[in-house]
């Protein structure tokens, strides 16, 4: 346990220097409202950027905390935000990306139901810092409750003052616009969903051109998730030093941690960058409740690790886990259980991709939306063979890094990592024609 | 900057794609998605190579490597598609490497997984680059072993274009052509993964320029209705010409077998049409082949038509002329004879004696402008201001899609070694288009207006007072003093329209005006848009009436007096030579036909002119001739002869030299060898030996004959006024009846009218009627449209009816076959 007078950077939630930020208000009844956020300091971040900094100095602090994207890639946002060109006239617009779709990420959803004024401030600190003129805060479809409260809390902050012209007696008029998505896991890529908020086919644009440079209807356009605006908030709030103060070397602040699959206390956790993953799964989630073989470590699209300790003590940040060949991604952890066969799992994920592909490139449209699935579909049904389990390792490997966007990676990643750790399960299958683990009566456990 | 892909250094300019820089070294890689008119966007993955660049550190020096000394190359992590890729200053490529072929390989074997390997029944076989590829780049093996996808193989995207769905590789160039080039979304994908597949929101596809579809598409997924089924690709036999059915000299490959046009197809030329061609031009050569087509001449005995041989044919008419003055004879070929054929025209009217040849139609303004006042094809894509009078989709398509080059705000690229750029990475998805560029008039809606940022309709037949004010309002400028308007000018523009459109082309650096056959029609108007360009110091474009109008105008294919023209002869003159028209369609003038000594026809169909004739002369298509036609711009252009089976039809030229034959002389002009020894030595043009995209010549015009022709239409008073525009076609109405697909897509020849006007005379859309325009009887189908006003009808032009305002008779209004009930 660490004592509180230490002087090393917060990196557990055992360490009582640490408080819970962004997920501070989620759960409380009444929170989403803006009374509730107002009389719990709400807003004054904002203020405080508004009419005591200039775009310049939020952009610098932003910069200075260390805060990287939580979006998945960890791009850092405070330099993403310094990428929009001088003002010239014409709109610029402020992205949020709440289009949770990874499976195994579920963090922004309670957010935007429970705490969606802190979204809605961390947009306006970003629009003052960007000098933006409009806010978009595309939604996933199917978060009915969260854009129910998201569009009623636009609404609130509308009628006091907080959106709209010279907010709060600042040179800053923004507004901004609730979009429901249509349910497409491409949306979540940056430029797909700007085609989609445009009304067109959410294919992936090309880049160069950057969004900075021309993003949503060709206009300058920073594109930001949910938790790295709500994260900004705090980042006014309680300055850029408290913030770096958490965390390891490349990843600073605080993070929200997704758990699932067979533990006793699945959720959210919001913990320092660069705890361990045993800390989440044994010290908050309770544990396996089943026996476990693997985990993934960041939501469905980052390659797993066996269940091994020199996996588990792993420190949750962008570096580690890079250095490991996987990805932090979006931070939620799915505990795959002994008695789900890895041939089974790893076929529900594929047909997952192959459903959401878009279609427009080759690798991905023929190999992850239609050959790779297949496959597997042969081989679950105990019709496969050795060659089947080889060529499924082939077209992995020959997709990898050939796709237009990151959605064939995000499915070929974590078929090679099978193939890595689980290849006995495949070739298990293939030569007995049943699976090594059979167990499929889940729901009775 | 220096770039090196494999082993081959070069220097190429910034802004170059890496797959240009391959094959700019002579090298190559595959690509199914790219096009070179058209935004790479990367989506087939084929053109993937490894590809590094150095790097500079913080200092601005390059990072060097610690063995060689030289500057490290850093590789991307991933292959690269290059054919979205910039170069950089020391970039590296390499396409021959292990993972690149790899790469390759897979992504041949992911493309063909879902392809159904028809080839043996597909009509791209033998020409598809699918196939191509898949030879040099596949591994000849496939390891998929599922059901392929299953999708619909014979849609009808239109009459013109069916869709096979199985065959598509989703490489987007259809869907971008459409957005990109002609600028109207008709087709895009629907559903994703795997289900991909292209279709049009809506039935059919409207627009004028599907056909290029066909072109682009790097499989048989989008075929041509008129050859599908109809030949295998390496029994065509192509033949490099140019279109012939408007004056901007569209290069196309005529593609033929067994003596039949089978196909046209768009042919490069990036100074004229680059990979483009209207509709008209590709879809509407399917008369060639009809059964009608007459085959040997005729010679009229006891009153009726019979056959003849071409000896014996022309010994008759010589022996009838034998007995004639020459000023008792008159000679008129149609606009797009070839400049030779114009050779052998004038040796004719030579050496009978007469002043009486002329072609038609013609305008009645001269339509070769001085050139140095004459606008290029590329002066109009890269223009800052363009001013249109007229419907130039239909008279000149290719100038809309060259407009439409210049409101994208892109100059054409630069060759290259391997020609034009494959990749052109200035170009963009879904790029804007400064519509306030473009200003089009006209009296009644066209196309073009969608994309104009004023579009200026006017009352008909008041073009010349519209210039004149256009051009006061450039003159005066900024200090113009504002009239007061509350007067309604005569042509009908609100003066605030006016003033905008002038200030535009007077601001601008690179203004051209283009005039369509509505303002040529009258000299008036022509002399005052002509002023008005040049007031604003715009070149001006001025757009013929059919294909070699520039050319016979500018060799004086021209009476030598007013009263020699055209429409004059057929009054005056004795004996009559006519190619390839067909007057007789107005029954006044088909008596008088009658009168005639003699009359000889030389068309290729037994038109009513033909039915009156004394003597019919089978003659050769527009595909079946070899020889040189001038474009709007000045431009000299080779036309080639398709092989195809025309009887012992004949060209003029063929023409002139078995009529010289039996008037026992060599007249020059009897052979396009002949003709071209006349042009070096009496015009100075060597014609013998043209670049394969034509040549801007400067030529000497004869003067004298055109000076002459033109003072004969000043003194022809022109009667103002009516009730029909007589306006170009993109479509020839007059083999619009022998176009079958045509026909099925587009109707007849259309009758546009008002829907007050349908209700009014009792027409619906889609009624196949007759009437008298200007005396001449017309079939057409209706087409009802607020695009006319009330009151105005439009109907297309044909050789014998020429461009401008017009009398419809709605008296002699008939319907022939009322629209067929739609179940």
């Amino acid at each position: 346990m660490a004592d509180a007078s230490q002087t090393g950077p917060i990196v557990s939630r055992h360490d009582p220097r640490y408080e819970v930020s962004m997920y501070r208000y989620v759960g409380v009844d009444g929170a989403h409202t803006l009374d509730f956020y107002r009389s719990h300091g709400g807003y004054d971040a904002a203020r405080k950027a508004l009419t005591t900094m200039t775009p310049e100095q939020v952009v610098d602090e932003v910069k200075a905390s260390g805060l990287r994207g939580r979006g998945g890639a960890g791009f850092p946002t405070g330099v993403k935000w310094s990428f929009m060109p001088p003002p010239d006239g014409r709109p610029r617009y402020v992205l949020c990306n709440a289009d949770e779709s990874e499976p195994g990420s579920f963090k922004d959803r309670y957010i935007l139901e429970d705490d969606p004024h802190q979204l809605i401030e961390g947009m306006i600190i970003a629009a003052h810092a960007m000098r933006a003129t409009h806010g978009f805060i595309y939604v996933r479809g199917e978060y009915m409750l969260g854009i129910e409260r998201t569009v009623a809390a636009v609404e609130e902050a509308r009628s006091a003052g907080l959106l709209g012209e010279k907010i709060l007696g600042s040179e800053l008029s923004f507004d901004i616009t609730v979009h429901r998505g249509a349910g497409a896991y491409i949306c979540g890529e940056e430029t797909a969903l700007m085609n989609s908020l445009e009304g067109l086919r959410a294919n992936p644009r090309l880049k160069p051109p950057f969004p900075a440079a021309a993003g949503l209807y060709g206009m300058p356009t920073t594109i930001n998730n949910v938790e790295s605006l709500a994260s900004a908030v705090h980042i006014i709030n309680r300055g850029a030093a408290w913030f770096a103060s958490m965390g390891t070397e490349d990843s600073k602040g605080t993070k929200l941690y997704q758990i699932s699959g067979p533990v006793h206390r699945p959720g959210i956790y919001e913990m320092p960058m660069g705890a361990t993953f045993r800390e989440l799964i044994y010290d908050f989630a309770g544990g396996p409740s089943l026996e476990p073989k693997a985990f993934i470590p960041g939501g469905s699209s980052t390659p797993m690790f066996p269940w091994e300790d020199r996996f588990l003590d792993m420190n949750m940040d962008y570096g580690t886990l890079a250095k490991n060949g996987s990805m932090l991604g979006t931070g939620g952890v799915i505990v795959i259980p002994r008695d789900k066969d890895i041939v089974d799992l790893m076929f529900n994920l594929v047909r997952f991709y192959a459903h959401e592909s878009c279609g427009k490139c080759t690798p991905c449209r023929e190999g992850v939306a239609h050959w790779l699935p297949r496959l597997y579909q042969k081989l679950v049904e105990g019709l496969g063979t050795q060659e089947d389990v080889d060529l499924i390792e082939d077209l992995a490997n020959n997709i990898r890094g050939t796709a237009f966007c990151p959605l064939a990676d995000a499915c070929v990643m974590p078929v090679q990592a099978s193939f890595k750790w689980f290849r006995d399960e495949y070739e298990y299958l293939a030569e007995h024609k049943v699976p090594k683990y059979g167990k499929t009566d889940w729901w009775q456990a | 900057m220096k770039v090196k892909v494999n082993d081959v250094e070069l220097d190429l300019k910034p802004g170059t794609s890496a797959i240009d820089a391959v094959f700019s070294a002579g090298d190559d890689v595959p690509y199914f998605c790219s096009q070179e008119y058209m935004s790479p966007i990367g989506a087939c993955r084929m053109c993937l190579a490894r590809i590094g660049a150095p790097r500079k550190d913080k200092g601005g020096e390059w990072i060097l490597d610690e063995e060689t000394g030289e500057p490290k190359i850093f590789w991307f992590p991933n292959l690269m598609a290059t054919c979205t890729t910039q170069v950089m200053e020391g970039m590296v490529i390499d396409t021959r490497s292990e993972p690149v072929k790899r790469a390759q390989n897979s992504m041949v074997e992911y493309t063909l997984i879902n392809h159904p390997l028809d080839c043996p029944v597909c009509d791209k076989g033998g020409a598809c680059e699918l196939q191509d590829r898949s030879y040099e780049y596949g591994s000849g093996i496939s390891r998929f072993e599922f059901d392929k996808r299953h999708q619909e193989k014979h849609h009808a995207l239109s009459e013109l274009i069916t869709l096979d769905r199985e065959r598509c590789i989703h490489c987007k160039r259809c869907v971008r052509y459409f957005e990109e080039v002609p600028g109207d979304e008709v087709l895009d994908f629907i559903e994703r993964a795997n289900h991909t597949y292209i279709s049009s929101e809506e039935q059919g596809l409207p627009n004028n320029f599907t056909g290029n579809i066909t072109d682009i598409c790097p499989v048989g997924a989008l075929l041509d209705a008129t050859s599908r089924f109809r030949g295998r690709n390496w029994e065509y036999h192509h033949t490099p010409s140019v279109t012939m059915d408007d004056a901007t000299g569209a290069a196309v490959w005529i593609d033929s077998r067994t003596g039949r046009i089978e196909r046209i197809k768009a042919r490069l030329n990036p100074e004229v049409n680059k990979t483009w061609i209207d509709d008209g031009t590709r879809f509407g050569h399917e008369y060639v082949d009809d059964a009608s087509r007459l085959l040997t001449p005729l010679i009229r005995r006891g009153g009726e038509l019979v056959p003849a041989s071409w000896d014996e044919a022309a010994a008759f008419v010589a022996e009838r002329l034998g007995g004639m003055s020459g000023k008792d004879v008159g000679i008129a070929i149609r606009a797009d004879s070839t400049v030779e054929e114009g050779i052998g025209a004038i040796a004719l009217a030579e050496h009978l004696g007469t002043g009486q040849v002329d072609h038609a139609p013609r305008h009645e303004a001269p339509v070769v402008a001085p050139a140095a006042e004459r606008a290029t094809l590329t002066e109009l894509a890269t223009a800052d201001a363009v001013f249109v009078a007229g419907d130039v989709t239909e008279e000149a398509s290719i100038l809309d899609l060259r407009i439409k080059d210049a409101l994208r705000g892109v100059t054409p690229p630069e060759l290259l070694p391997h020609g034009v750029p494959i990749a052109d990475l200035r170009l963009k998805e879904r790029q804007p288009r400064d519509a306030r560029l473009l200003t089009v008039a006209a009296p009644y809606r066209v196309d073009l207006m969608k994309y104009a940022g004023r579009a200026l309709r006017y009352a008909p037949g008041q073009e010349a007072a519209l210039f004149r004010d256009l051009e006061a309002a450039v003159r005066a400028g900024d200090t113009r003093v504002e009239k007061n308007d509350s007067a309604q000018p005569e042509h009908g523009v609100a003066a605030a329209d006016v003033s905008a459109a002038a200030a535009q082309l007077a601001k601008a650096e690179r203004a051209v005006v283009v005039l369509g056959g509505t303002v040529l029609a009258s000299q008036q108007a022509t002399a005052a848009a002509l002023a008005l360009a040049k007031a604003a110091g715009a070149k001006v474009m001025l757009v013929g009436p059919m294909a070699n109008s520039h050319g016979l105008e500018l060799l004086g294919v021209l009476p030598s007096h007013a009263n020699y023209a055209y429409p004059a002869m057929l009054e005056t003159a004795r004996a009559l030579i006519l190619s390839h028209l067909d007057p007789a369609q107005d029954p006044d003038v088909a008596e008088r036909l009658k009168q005639k000594d003699l009359l000889v026809v030389h068309d290729s169909f037994l038109t009513e002119t033909a039915a009156l004739a004394d003597v019919v002369l089978p003659a050769k298509t527009v595909y079946e001739r070899d020889g040189t036609v001038v474009n709007l711009e000045g431009r000299f252009l080779r036309v080639v002869a398709a092989p195809v089976e025309g009887g012992t039809s004949e060209d003029l030229t063929g023409l002139v030299k078995r009529l010289g034959d039996a008037l026992g002389q060599r007249l020059e002009g009897r052979s396009v060898r002949s003709a071209h020894r006349v042009l070096k030595q009496r015009l100075d043009l060597d014609l013998t030996e043209l670049p394969e995209w034509g040549e801007i010549l400067a030529a000497k015009a004869p003067d004298k004959r055109r000076d002459a022709a033109a003072g004969a239409k000043a003194e022809t008073p022109r009667r103002r006024g009516g009730n029909v525009v007589v306006t170009a076609s993109m479509v020839r109405p007059e083999y619009a009846y022998l176009n079958p697909h045509l026909l099925a897509e587009r109707g007849g020849p259309a009758l546009r009218v008002n829907p007050a006007d349908a209700q009014a005379h009792g027409l619906a859309a889609g009624d196949d009627v007759r009437l008298r325009v200007n005396g001449m009887w017309r079939r057409a189908t209706v087409k009802v449209t607020e695009d006319v006003p009330a009151g105005l009808m439009t109907i297309p032009a044909t050789p014998d009816q020429p461009q401008g305002l017009a009398h419809a008779d709605l008296s002699t209004l008939a319907v022939l076959r009322e629209r067929e009930a739609v179940a």
